[in-house]
C-alpha cells in the first residue's frame, strides 16, 4: 500500500513536472512572440546578401511593411531583374505575388510555401509572419548560460519541418538562433540573429540563414527601420500591392 | 532694414530651394528598363533567318504626390531583316535596318480621385483581365498584338480611361472606357499567314491575286467606343470576378467577296470586304488554392450582336442575265449565338524546387462559333539547377485536337524544350527549340515547315 501511495506520487509528481516543463515552455514562446511582434507595425528596408559555397555573394533590396501578426508588403527594389515584384501576406496563409511584367496579382498555392523565397535561403514560410506559439508546440529541452532551448514542432503537417530548434535570450526572449531539421530528422538549415533596441523594441538587425546542405547563405540587414506608424489595414490590400 | 531683407530673401530662397530639391528627390523620374534580343533560324537547309528583333524597353515611373503616379513604357527595336530591292532601298536606313518606336503605356494613375475608395488611370494602358496563366479567353479590351504568335497573350495598350473603385479589401469594381477602336495586329515574318483561314476554291479556278478592303467602324463613341464592367470578389479562399464587355473582335471577318475573272485559263482574282462586328462578352473566372495546387478557370462568353453573312459574288464569270441568286451565294460566318471559350488551369511547386504547369483552353485567339472551337492542351514542367541560376524545362508544349472524331488527321504537337541560364543577377540567356507536327486545318499544324532554334538574352537596368 505503501509502494502504490509512493507510485501516484512519483507519478502525480512527473505528471506536474511536465506540466511546469510544458508551461515554461509555452510561456517563453509566447515572450519570444510578443518580443518578436508586439510592435503594432514597421517599415523598413532590407538588404539580402546571398552567399554561395565559393564565397561569391549577390545582393538584393526591398522595403517591407508590415501590421500585427499577419499582414506584410515585401517589394523587391533590386536587382533590376526583380524590382517591383512584391509579396502580399495576410491572414489565413492567403498570399499574393504580384509581377510587375504581368500586370496583375497571383495568387500564390500552399505548395510554393515551401519553395525558396526569391533565391534566398529562406523558405514563404519562413517569411510569414506568424506567431511561432500559432505555427509551433513547445518543448523545453534545457538552458545555457544565456539561453532557454526550446523544441518546436510544426502544428502543420504541412511544414516542411519536422522540429525547430530555437535558443531564447533568458533575459529579453529575443531568438538567438534556429536550427530546421527535415522530415528524416536532419538538420538542413540554421539561422542566427544580432539584435538592437529601436526605441522599445528589439529589432533583428541581421538574420543569417546558412543551407547546411547547400553551404549557401543568406543575410538580411534591415535599415531605416520605424515602428508604431499607426498604418491602416488598407495598406495591406492588393490595391496598394499593385501600386 | 535693407541688409535684414536682404537676409531674409536669402534665407527664403535658400529654405524654397532645399524644400523643392528634396521633393525632387523624393519624386524624381524613375528610370528602367530592358534589353532583349531575340534571334531565331530554321531547323532546315539552309538555316533561313526566322526572327531578328532588337528591343530597348524603357520604363518611366514618376510618382507626382502622394496620391498619383506617372507611368510610361516604350519599346525602340531593330525589328526583322533588311528588305533590299534596288539601289534605291541602299539610301534608305529603315528598309537597310528596319527600326520602330512604340509607347506601349502612358498613363496617369490618381488614387483615392474624389472619393478615398477611387482609383482612375488616364492615358495609354494595359488593362489586364483573367486568371489564366496567359491564355484568357476574357482579356478583351487591349487588342490582341500577335505580331509573334509565340507569344501567347500578349496585347498592345489602349488610349482609355479605367477606375477601380474598392467597397473593402475584399470586393471591387473595375471598370474601363476606350472611344477608339483599334484592331488586333496581325503576325508578321514567317507567321504572316499562320491566322489566314483556308480557302477552298471551286475546281477548275486559280487565284491570281486576292485584295481586300477593311471598313473600319466610323470614329464616333456609338460605333467606334469599347466598354466594359467587372466585379472582383474574394470569398471562401477563391478570388473570382464577374465581368461584361461591349466592344468589336478585333479581327475582322469577310462580309463580300467579289470573284472576278482574269484569263480564260479559269484564273481569278478575289476582293475581299472586311467587317469588325459587334459582340457582347460575358466573362467569369476564379483563382484559388485546392490541397496544396494552384487552380483557376476562366470563361468568356461571346454573344455577336448580329449574325455575320458573307455574300460572295460571282456574277462576273456568269453571262449577263443570269438570275442573282445563282450569282450571289449568301452564307453564314457567324451566328448570332453564344458561344463560350474558356481556360482551366493547376499548377504545382514540389519541394525539390521543380514547378508543373497545366491548362486547358478551349478556343483560340482566331475563332469563332461553337462549330469552330478547338482544343488545346498545354503544359510545362521546370526544375531549376545550381542556386536557381540554371534552368532546364524538359517538358513544354502542347497538343491540339481540331477534330475529335477525326483526331489522326486533325490534331498538332508542339515542343519546346528550354535552357535558361542567369548569367548574372540582371542577365539572363535562354535557348530553345520549337517544333511543330500536325494535320489537318489549325494553326500550329500549318507551322510544321517552321520549326526553328531560339536565342534570346535579356538584360534588365
Amino acid at each position: 500500500m505503501r509502494n502504490l501511495k509512493l507510485s501516484v506520487l512519483l507519478v502525480l509528481f512527473l505528471f506536474a513536472g511536465f506540466n511546469t516543463n510544458a508551461q515554461d515552455a509555452d510561456t517563453i514562446l509566447k515572450k519570444v512572440d510578443e518580443v518578436m511582434y508586439s510592435p503594432k507595425d514597421m517599415t523598413g528596408e532590407t538588404k539580402i546578401v546571398l552567399t554561395n559555397k565559393s564565397g561569391k555573394q549577390s545582393t538584393r533590396e526591398a522595403n517591407i511593411i508590415q501590421k500585427g501578426t499577419d499582414k506584410r508588403i515585401f517589394r523587391f527594389t533590386s536587382p533590376s531583374s526583380q524590382a517591383g515584384i512584391a509579396v502580399l501576406s495576410l491572414p489565413d496563409d492567403v498570399m499574393y505575388l504580384y509581377m510587375p511584367a504581368f500586370r496583375k496579382e497571383r495568387r500564390i498555392s500552399s505548395s510554393v510555401k515551401s519553395q525558396k523565397f526569391a533565391g534566398t535561403d529562406f523558405s514563404y514560410d519562413d517569411m510569414e509572419a506568424k506567431p511561432n506559439a500559432e505555427k509551433y508546440s513547445p518543448k523545453l529541452l534545457g538552458t545555457e548560460e544565456n539561453a532557454f532551448i526550446l523544441e518546436l514542432k510544426p502544428k502543420s503537417k504541412k511544414s516542411s519541418y519536422s522540429k525547430v530548434i530555437m535558443k531564447v535570450h533568458k533575459i529579453n526572449y529575443y531568438p538567438i538562433s534556429v536550427e530546421f531539421y527535415d522530415k528524416g530528422n536532419k538538420k538542413i538549415k540554421e539561422g542566427k540573429s544580432v539584435y538592437k533596441k529601436i526605441g522599445k523594441y528589439w529589432n533583428a538587425q541581421e538574420m543569417t540563414m546558412t543551407n547546411l546542405k547547400k553551404n549557401h547563405s543568406t543575410k538580411m540587414i534591415m535599415s531605416n527601420v520605424k515602428y508604431d506608424q499607426n498604418l491602416s489595414d488598407d495598406e495591406f490590400t492588393v490595391r496598394k500591392l499593385k501600386q | 532694414m535693407k541688409h535684414t531683407n536682404l537676409i531674409f530673401a536669402i534665407l527664403l530662397l535658400l529654405i524654397i530651394s532645399t524644400n523643392i530639391a528634396n521633393a525632387q528627390e523624393d519624386n524624381k523620374v524613375k528610370l528602367s528598363g530592358k534589353f532583349l534580343t531575340d534571334q531565331r533560324f530554321l531547323i532546315k537547309d539552309q538555316n533561313d533567318w526566322a526572327w531578328n528583333e532588337n528591343r530597348l524597353t524603357l520604363k518611366f515611373d514618376k510618382k507626382i504626390s502622394g496620391n498619383s503616379k506617372f507611368y510610361s513604357e516604350v519599346w525602340l527595336r531593330n525589328f526583322g531583316l533588311s528588305n533590299i530591292n534596288s539601289s534605291n532601298d541602299l539610301y534608305n536606313k529603315g528598309i537597310i535596318d528596319p527600326y520602330n518606336l512604340e509607347v506601349r503605356e502612358a498613363y496617369v494613375q490618381l488614387y483615392s480621385f474624389l472619393n478615398e475608395n477611387l482609383d482612375i488611370k488616364i492615358g495609354r494602358q494595359r488593362i489586364v483581365w483573367g486568371t489564366a496563366d496567359k491564355l484568357n479567353p476574357t482579356d478583351n479590351l487591349n487588342p490582341y498584338d500577335l505580331e509573334d504568335i509565340l507569344d501567347f497573350g500578349r496585347h498592345r495598350s489602349s488610349d482609355a480611361i479605367s477606375f477601380d473603385y474598392y467597397f473593402n479589401s475584399e470586393f471591387s469594381l473595375h471598370g474601363a472606357f476606350i472611344p477608339f477602336f483599334q484592331p488586333a495586329n496581325m503576325p508578321v515574318g514567317i507567321f504572316a499567314n499562320a491566322l489566314n483561314p483556308s480557302m477552298k476554291l471551286p475546281e477548275g479556278m486559280i487565284l491570281m491575286g486576292l485584295n481586300d478592303k477593311i471598313n473600319m467602324p466610323e470614329y464616333n463613341l456609338a460605333e467606334s467606343s469599347t466598354a466594359g464592367m467587372k466585379f472582383k470578389a474574394f470569398a471562401a479562399g477563391f478570388d473570382f470576378s464577374l465581368s461584361y464587355l461591349w466592344g468589336r473582335d478585333g479581327m475582322p471577318i469577310a462580309t463580300y467577296n467579289t470573284f472576278t475573272s482574269v484569263d480564260i485559263l479559269g484564273g481569278i482574282n478575289i476582293n475581299t470586304d472586311l467587317a469588325f462586328y459587334r459582340t457582347h462578352i460575358i466573362g467569369a473566372d476564379l483563382a484559388g488554392s485546392l490541397g496544396g495546387v494552384g487552380v483557376w478557370a476562366e470563361a468568356a462568353l461571346f454573344l455577336p450582336d448580329n449574325q455575320i453573312n458573307m455574300k460572295t459574288d460571282l456574277s462576273a464569270l456568269y453571262p449577263q442575265g443570269t438570275p442573282t441568286e445563282m450569282t450571289i451565294i449568301d452564307t453564314i460566318v457567324l451566328k448570332k449565338e453564344a458561344y463560350v471559350k474558356f481556360t482551366v488551369g493547376a499548377d504545382y511547386n514540389f519541394s525539390d524546387g521543380s514547378y508543373l504547369n497545366f491548362q486547358y483552353m478551349h478556343g483560340f485567339v482566331n475563332e469563332r462559333g461553337n462549330d469552330n472551337l478547338n482544343d488545346y492542351f498545354f503544359i510545362r514542367f521546370e526544375k531549376k539547377f545550381f542556386e536557381e541560376k540554371l534552368k532546364i524545362v524538359p517538358i513544354g508544349g502542347g497538343f491540339i485536337v481540331s477534330k475529335w472524331d477525326d483526331m489522326n488527321n486533325n490534331y498538332a504537337l508542339i515542343y519546346v524544350p528550354e535552357i535558361s541560364y542567369m548569367a548574372t543577377d540582371n542577365a539572363e540567356i535562354i535557348l530553345s527549340s520549337v517544333i511543330f507536327n500536325g494535320k489537318g486545318d489549325n494553326i500550329f499544324a500549318n507551322l510544321s515547315d517552321y520549326n526553328m532554334s531560339m536565342f534570346k538574352l535579356k538584360y534588365s537596368f
